[in-house]
C-alpha cells in the first residue's frame, strides 16, 4: 500500500517537475538572453516540488506508524 | 561501554561506516574532520595566490568565483546591507558544497546524516529569527530606550510580523477582524516557521542519502544475473554520477539563497535615516 502512495506522490512531482521545465524553456526561447536568471529560477522551483516528495517519502511513514 | 550489546558491535559503532541508522557519532566526527581538511588543505593552497594583483593560481581563481557568487546571492536577494551577511552565507555554502562534493565518493558524508542536516537548518533559522529580533532592538536602541526594555520591544515587534497584515479600525466589523485574524494565522505562521526547519534540512537529507541509496539500488540491480547464488553488486550506480553532481550543486545552491530570502524577509524594515537627522 505505502508503494502505491509513493508512486501517487511521484506522479504528482513528476507533473511539476514537466510544468516548471516547459515554463523555463518556453521564457528562454522567448527571450535567450534571460537564459541564467531563468535556469536559477527553474532550480529553485525544482527544489521546492522535491521537498514536497521527499516530505511524503520520509515523513509520512514516520507519521502514519506507531510511534 | 553498555552490556546490552557484544562488544563487537560495540567496536562497529565506532568505525565510519554507514548504517541504516546512518553514522555513529564517531564516524559522523571522522567524516566532519574529513570534510574540514579538504577545506583547509583547498583554502590554504589557494591562499598562496592571494598576494598578486591578477590571479594566476587556478585555485585563487576558483576561490574568487566562490566569494562571488555568494556575494551576488546575497545582494541580489537581501539588498545592499546584505554584505554583512555574507561570511555567515558563505560558510555555510563551502560547507555543505564540499560536504556535497564528498558524498560522491564515500558511503557517508556529514549531509547524508538527517541530524546534521537538522543542526544546520536549526542554524539558518535560528540566525534569521535573532536578526529579526536585533534589527528592531536596534531601531528602538536608537530612539532611545533602554536595552533592556529595546531587547524585549524588539522581540514583540519581531512576534509581530507573526499576526498578518495590518488592518485599519474603522467600524466595528474591521476591529472585530483585527481581532479575529491574528489568533488565526498565529498558529499558521508558527507552524510555517517551524516547518522551515524541516523543509531546509529534509530537502538536504533526502537529496544526499537519496543519492547513496539509488545508488545502492542500482548495484544490487545485477543479482539476478549472478552466477552463483550469491550477492553481486556491479557498479551500475556509476551512471548517476553526473546527476548527483547536479544535485550537489543545486542543493548548496538552495539551502543558502531560501537562508537568504529568509533574513531577507526579516530586515527589511530600513527605513531611511534622513527623517530622523530631521527631528535632531
Amino acid at each position: 500500500m505505502m508503494m502505491i502512495g509513493l508512486g501517487l506522490a511521484i506522479l504528482g512531482a513528476g507533473l511539476g517537475f514537466g510544468l516548471i521545465g516547459y515554463g523555463a524553456m518556453t521564457g528562454m526561447s522567448r527571450q535567450p538572453e534571460a537564459l541564467g536568471r531563468l535556469q536559477t529560477a527553474m532550480l529553485i522551483a525544482f527544489a521546492f516540488v522535491e521537498l514536497t516528495f521527499l516530505l511524503t517519502l520520509f515523513l509520512a511513514p514516520a507519521s502514519f506508524s506507531k510511534l | 561501554m553498555d552490556r546490552q550489546h557484544p562488544m563487537d558491535i560495540q567496536l562497529l559503532r565506532l568505525l565510519p561506516i554507514a548504517s541504516a541508522e546512518g553514522p555513529s557519532y564517531a564516524g559522523l566526527v571522522f567524516y566532519v574532520a574529513l570534510v574540514l581538511l579538504a577545506i583547509f588543505l583547498l583554502t590554504g593552497m589557494a591562499k598562496k595566490g592571494f598576494k598578486d594583483r591578477v590571479f594566476t593560481n587556478k585555485l585563487s581563481q576558483h576561490a574568487e568565483q566562490m566569494y562571488l557568487f555568494v556575494e551576488s546571492l546575497c545582494i541580489n536577494i537581501i539588498g545592499p546591507h546584505g554584505k554583512k551577511y555574507i561570511p555567515f552565507i558563505g560558510t555555510i555554502w563551502l560547507f555543505i558544497f564540499t560536504s556535497n562534493s564528498l558524498a560522491l565518493f564515500f558511503p557517508t558524508a556529514p549531509t547524508a546524516d538527517f541530524s546534521f542536516n537538522l543542526a544546520l537548518a536549526l542554524i539558518a533559522v535560528f540566525y534569521v529569527q535573532f536578526e529579526g529580533i536585533k534589527g528592531h532592538a536596534d531601531h528602538l536602541l536608537h530612539e532611545g530606550k533602554g536595552a533592556f526594555g529595546a531587547w524585549i520591544g524588539g522581540f514583540f515587534r519581531h512576534m509581530r510580523h507573526f499576526a498578518g497584515p495590518t488592518m485599519g479600525r474603522n467600524g466595528a466589523i474591521e476591529v472585530a477582524v483585527a481581532i479575529v485574524m491574528p489568533c488565526l494565522l498565529f498558529p499558521i505562521e508558527l507552524v510555517s516557521e517551524l516547518m522551515k526547519n524541516v523543509s531546509l534540512s529534509l530537502r538536504l537529507f533526502g537529496n544526499i542519502h537519496g543519492g547513496h541509496v539509488a545508488v545502492e539500488s542500482l548495484n544490487h540491480l545485477w543479482a539476478p544475473f549472478a552466477m552463483s547464488g550469491n550477492d553481486v553488486y556491479m557498479p551500475l550506480g556509476g551512471f548517476l554520477l553526473l546527476v548527483k553532481l547536479l544535485t550537489v550543486i543545486v542543493q548548496a545552491l538552495v539551502f543558502c539563497l531560501l537562508t537568504c530570502v529568509y533574513i531577507g524577509l526579516v530586515t527589511h524594515h530600513e527605513e531611511p535615516h534622513g527623517e530622523h537627522a530631521e527631528a535632531h
